[in-house]
């Protein structure tokens, strides 16, 4: 009976170990002999993965009603590559690979000269390839030729928000990192490290369990979620290139914004840049200038002029002055726009009229020491945004003891900002006197699926809110009685706005006569504000003054934004207004 | 009378470790198949999340650019006119359209 279980086991074992010795030697054959041609045909499968493939975060818009709309993410296709070795016939490959795809592939030249490198094994020559034309190409299986998975940033929205959103690159390391915008500054929350699909799961449960429980990569690692309106950046965006190319001017941009909680909706520049299409883009336009570049920006800083002066009691909306038309301040004259003198009139006017003359003597009634102090507050830091290499502004002439620094600063000329640092100060009039801090992104949706929301809560207190009131009330009174001759106003909307026409200097320490930055800045409903926009475009020909070139603009984006967001009516309510 | 457990109780210490391997050797056999399953069907998974993602960025293209053509289409070139009045009604009015 023993003998008879004995050689049972025996027998089983025999052909156990039969059986290993097979699943060896195939192993063998799987893994050594063929391993390369089997890792090739899985990188082309669909249901494969690689530790290779690039992997990133995504980053989203958000629509109006809080739909996430891909702004950057991953797109899966297959690149084509070489083995100059194997290659025997490179001008029927050539055109075999220039039929089957429609996308990046090197030149003739470039690819024969590729072929020609014998003592190289593998050298890419084409990619993005879309599914159905990698799939066909790798069908024809030619020698030499490899049809490998690649997958890339993609960018759905092409050149929308470009600018903001930014690019990935090699720079100068061996790894795809952001380079500008959002992709640079939450590159660390975008970043993949890509070996969470290869680790053990039982050995990770033994070793490190803690670890499995609560990863620190889940934790940092995840998407961005931009406040940014997708529908609304389309709309500032096409609007803007309108009017640069109508006018033929240098450069345009606008920013659209939440003066309460300083989101922006839309920030835009024009000329911009196709993000998935880098191949002939000027390096220039790859930075954000709505957050690099400072433009003097003439009248628009008006309001805040008076603002300040208001709030430090220098001057009541019913102070009246002598405007004479033109002053002489430290040998230097300040003229209005129309060398015209108005004789005595109240503060509102130097607003409504955009005087020149006026902010000058407000800015002496305030004093260098207290016109130092406000606009230190206003333009002295960095704003904070999430934005790669924010410019400092320009204020050197507030050091200086000579008056005329501060009476051409007092109307926006001889000092310097960032379009942003712009918004934010001028957004402290629609927010009670407080500067909000201007934001790109809400919040981030980490790998754990925690949303995290960012904490932009903190204010800058700079004016009292009545004194901002009384220039909201001045710049209310400019949309309702000048703008367009007052065919701008809204009956049922209350709209506060302000101009601005600055010279631009001439590289000499001096200034263009006949060129010159054109900016709006508005809010609306001016006493409860939803929206601020600031608009500006550089050097635009044929035209003067900023009241031609952007009101039409500014008005267009006012109506879009109060029929997309379904705005109610803020004052004169009637049941049938003019459209 | 013969114990019934007797036949199980005089197996060798031999046949007990060659029987313990056994089970042993199933049950590595057990876990290297769940783990690899475990892998495959997490690296799976993530594709085929990654490519619903490729997939709706594609839609989400076609929406970007029906968006971008409603806005830059000049509809009064094609013919259509602005609205003669824009009317504010009140939410509660059993009229107002909603």
């Amino acid at each position: 009976m023993r003998a008879q279980f004995r050689s049972r086991i025996r027998f089983i074992l025999f052909f156990l170990i039969l059986a290993a010795l097979g699943i060896l030697l195939r192993l063998y054959f799987v893994q050594i002999v063929h391993g390369q041609a089997y890792s090739d045909k899985a990188d082309r499968q669909f249901a494969s993965s690689d530790s290779r493939l690039f992997d990133r975060g995504a980053i989203y818009f958000t629509r109006k009603d809080g739909t996430l709309i891909s702004a950057g993410t991953l797109e899966t296709g297959f690149l084509v590559a070489i083995n100059p070795q194997v290659l025997s016939d490179p001008e029927t490959a050539y055109a075999a690979i220039a039929a089957a795809t429609s996308s990046i592939f090197i030149t003739r030249d470039a690819f024969l000269s590729a072929t020609a490198k014998k003592n190289q094994v593998y050298i890419e020559v084409a990619h993005r390839l879309s599914d159905a034309d990698g799939m066909a190409f790798a069908a024809k299986n030619m020698p030499g030729v490899q049809v490998l998975r690649e997958r890339w940033r993609y960018y759905p929205g092409n050149s929308l928000a470009a600018q903001s959103i930014g690019i990935v690159s090699y720079g100068s390391g061996d790894t795809l990192t952001g380079q500008t915008g959002l992709e640079k500054i939450y590159d660390g929350t975008l970043s993949r490290s890509g070996d969470s699909l290869y680790k053990n799961f039982f050995a990770e449960l033994f070793s490190n369990v803690g670890n499995l429980l609560v990863n620190a990569k889940d934790a940092r690692e995840g998407d961005v979620i931009t406040t940014i309106e997708p529908e609304v950046q389309i709309r500032l965006e096409y609007d803007l290139k309108k009017v640069n190319q109508r006018y033929s001017s240098k450069e345009s941009g606008g920013i659209i914004m939440d003066p309460s909680t300083g989101a922006i909706l839309a920030l835009a520049s024009y000329p911009s840049y196709d993000g998935n299409d880098l191949r002939s883009v000027d390096p220039m336009l790859l930075g954000n200038p709505l957050v690099e570049h400072v433009y003097e920006f003439g009248s628009i800083m008006k309001p805040l002029t008076m603002t300040a002066a208001l709030d430090a009691g220098a001057v009541t909306p019913n102070t009246t002055y002598n405007d004479t038309g033109c002053i002489t301040v430290d040998t230097k004259q300040i003229c209005n726009w129309d060398l015209k003198a108005r004789g005595v009139i109240p503060m509102q006017q130097i607003i409504l009229q955009s005087l020149n003359v006026g902010a000058a003597w407000v800015a002496t009634r305030l004093g260098q020491g207290t016109f130092r102090a406000y606009f230190t507050t206003l333009f002295g830091q960095k704003t904070g945004i999430d934005q790669p290499n924010e410019g400092r502004s320009l204020l050197g002439n507030l050091a200086k003891p000579q008056q005329i620094g501060y009476d051409t600063a007092a109307f926006g000329q001889g000092i310097a900002e960032t379009p942003i640092q712009m918004i934010r100060a001028l957004g402290a009039l629609a927010n009670k006197g407080a500067m909000a801090q201007p934001h790109l992104v809400s919040a981030i949706r980490l790998n754990s699926g925690i949303v995290r929301s960012l904490d932009w809560n903190q204010t800058t207190p700079v004016f009292s809110a009545t004194a901002a009131r009384e220039t909201t009330q001045m710049m209310t009174a400019l949309v309702d009685q000048k703008l367009e001759q007052g065919r701008a106003m809204i009956p049922t909307m209350s709209v506060a706005a302000k101009t601005g026409t600055a010279q631009l200097t001439d590289g000499r320490g001096g200034y263009h006569s006949n060129r010159f930055f054109h900016s709006f800045v508005g809010f609306f409903p001016s006493y409860n504000p939803r929206f601020i926009i600031l608009l500006y475009t550089n050097d635009p020909r044929g035209v003067e003054y900023a009241s031609e070139t952007l009101d039409a603009t500014f008005l267009d984006l006012v109506h879009f934004l109060i029929d997309y967001y379904a705005m109610p009516p803020d004052r004169g309510f009637a049941t049938s207004t003019p459209s | 009378m013969r114990n019934p457990f007797s036949r199980f109780i005089s197996i060798s210490p031999v046949s007990l470790c060659g029987g313990i391997v056994a089970v042993l050797v199933v049950s590595y056999i057990g876990l290297i198949a769940v783990v690899m399953s475990y892998a495959a069907l997490t690296v799976e998974f993530s594709q085929s999340v990654k490519n619903v993602e490729a997939t709706v960025a594609t839609l989400e293209s076609e929406y970007l650019a029906i968006v971008a053509n409603i806005t830059t289409t000049d509809y009064t070139a094609k013919g259509y006119t602005l609205p003669i009045a824009k009317t504010f009604v009140p939410a509660k009015s059993v009229t107002a359209l909603r």
